[in-house]
């Protein structure tokens, strides 16, 4: 059984979030929702300046802290490593997403669905068609397109990359692109000190 | 341009502190009143005080309950948060809260004029201390769960450490003591003698320790992690400063002392202190919770 994971290679990132916008409309996402975010930071002293962009989603931890808060089970993790949300059981406490250090949780309010992407209390053909996988109340997060993974395609955001920045696959197969960018350039994992064993690395 | 650290970014796209926003009011005061009925009956029970132990349990298996289900996003399957015992405190919590409602009552009735035709003198004096210790084990539970509950995650730097279940404690059971001095004055209270000194006494020291646990949660949050310095900070320099230091620290814990030392004994009094206690008490629970901020998830600018 695989083991998924995603390598970020920051040298490649141009902040253009088309990972954003992709994976917003293959998973449907309400207003105000994300599950990949493509940050940026300024640093430096003029002339000597630099930004970076750090892309950001769940890191599908192997020692995930929403799994293990969550009091009704609905949080869990699959054989091939994906963190998983179930609707069905999740009772919207939000506890998961608060013990997450990554702040990689959404809540779908209520209000989502009954405004409407344009606020008007009605909603579009796209979302009536997109929403029905949502229940409102819960905590949604990536699920690195679970479905797309099971039918052997890449997460929408790895797809839409136009640079190759995100790097998605195997970190059990050693000769997989995934595991040989980490092991050639280093990975690092964000925020290592919380110790939740992250399935995602930065390589600079 | 000058380097900089990571400031608070709320929620655009750029790398810096965040807001925790999923906890708001109404999970602050599901805390506030959950360990404010369990603290209460402690300290009522202990003094046969039997409005503060009514008072108590509604606090906590009404009041508590409400705001659980007022945050929760789908109320109706509210059940199954018992379901993980095993590992969620949140499950653990509501066993707990389930079994100090229960034998709280028991004891409440057994108290007020007995159950199922049975008075407290005459019920088998083994039975009715059991329901007495299950009571008083169920509300413990109930203050130690919500310490747990929130410094078990690293997620959030201000409320993890271990100082959460003490906070809990001690601040639940001062202002127990506060509301059993308020609720009681014409009770067995003010009628045994020794009770109010007694009661007074521990008032203060309680208050002493709540000082104590509450400088020594900014302490050490002033020299620990980065984010939970930067949590600190907003309570007592920045914009959550002007109501957390006048009402946690100047009306919740300074004007208490200055009454329970210099103010008459009088039935107003105990009112002030008890109103005056629990603003100070549930602007820190609030508070606490809007304090909390994630940690940048990675930053590449130098040390300064």
């Amino acid at each position: 059984m695989a083991r998924y994971g995603m390598a970020f290679d920051l040298r490649r990132c141009i902040g253009c979030n088309a990972c954003v916008i992709g994976c917003k409309q293959e998973n449907s996402l309400p207003d105000g929702v994300f599950f990949t975010r493509t940050l940026s930071e300024e640093y430096g002293v003029f002339p000597n300046v630099n930004r970076v962009y750090i892309p950001t989603l769940c890191n599908h931890c192997e020692d995930a802290p929403c799994e293990k808060v969550c009091p009704s089970g609905a949080t869990y993790t699959r054989e091939d490593g994906i963190v998983m949300v179930d609707n069905d059981k999740c009772i919207g406490c939000n506890t998961c997403a608060v013990a997450c250090p990554y702040d990689q949780r959404s809540v779908l309010s209520k209000e989502l669905f009954e405004d409407g992407l344009f606020g008007e209390g009605e909603l579009t053909p796209f979302e009536e068609q997109g929403y029905v996988r949502f229940t409102p109340g819960t905590v949604t997060k990536c699920d690195f397109c679970s479905e797309r993974v099971d039918a052997g395609l890449e997460p929408a955001c790895v797809v839409t990359c136009p640079t190759d920045a995100r790097i998605f696959g195997d970190l059990d197969d050693p000769d997989s692109d995934v595991s040989t960018l980490i092991r050639e350039r280093g990975g690092r994992p964000p925020l290592p000190e919380k110790n939740t064993r992250p399935k995602v690395f930065y390589v600079t | 341009m000058a380097t900089h650290q990571p400031t608070i970014v709320g929620d655009s796209f750029a790398v810096g502190y965040r807001f925790q926003r999923y906890w708001n009011a109404s999970m602050a005061s599901a805390f506030f009143f959950g360990e404010l009925g369990a603290g209460l009956f402690m300290v009522s029970m202990y003094y046969g005080v039997v409005p503060g132990m009514i008072a108590g349990l509604i606090s906590t298996g009404i009041l508590k309950a409400y705001f659980h289900l007022a945050h929760m996003g789908v109320p109706a399957n509210s059940w199954r948060a018992m379901m993980r015992p095993d590992r969620a405190w949140i499950s653990r919590g509501i066993y707990a809260i389930a079994i100090f409602v229960a034998f709280g009552v028991l004891h409440v009735l057994l108290e007020v004029g007995g159950i199922f035709g049975l008075e407290f003198g005459t019920v088998n004096y083994a039975l009715a201390q059991t329901i007495k210790t299950f009571a008083v084990i169920g509300a413990l539970g109930v203050l130690l769960y919500h310490g747990f509950l929130i410094s078990h995650s690293s997620a959030i730097s201000l409320w993890s450490t271990g100082l959460m279940p003490v906070v809990s404690i001690v601040y639940a059971l001062f202002a127990g003591a506060t509301l059993t001095t308020f609720l009681g004055w014409n009770t067995s209270v003010g009628e045994v003698p020794g009770t109010t000194f007694s009661l007074h006494s521990l008032t203060l020291i309680l208050l002493v320790a709540v000082a104590v646990v509450l400088f020594s949660l900014i302490y050490a949050a002033l020299n620990g992690s980065p984010g939970a310095r930067v949590s600190i900070n907003l309570l007592i320099k920045g914009a959550f400063a002007r109501a957390f230091l006048p009402l946690v620290i100047g009306v919740g814990l300074a004007l208490p002392l200055l009454l329970l030392l210099w103010a008459p004994a009088t039935f107003l009094t105990s009112l002030a202190v008890a109103i005056a206690v629990l603003i100070g008490y549930y602007t820190f629970r609030v508070y606490i919770f809007k304090a909390g901020v994630y940690d940048p998830i990675m930053s590449f600018a130098p040390d300064p």
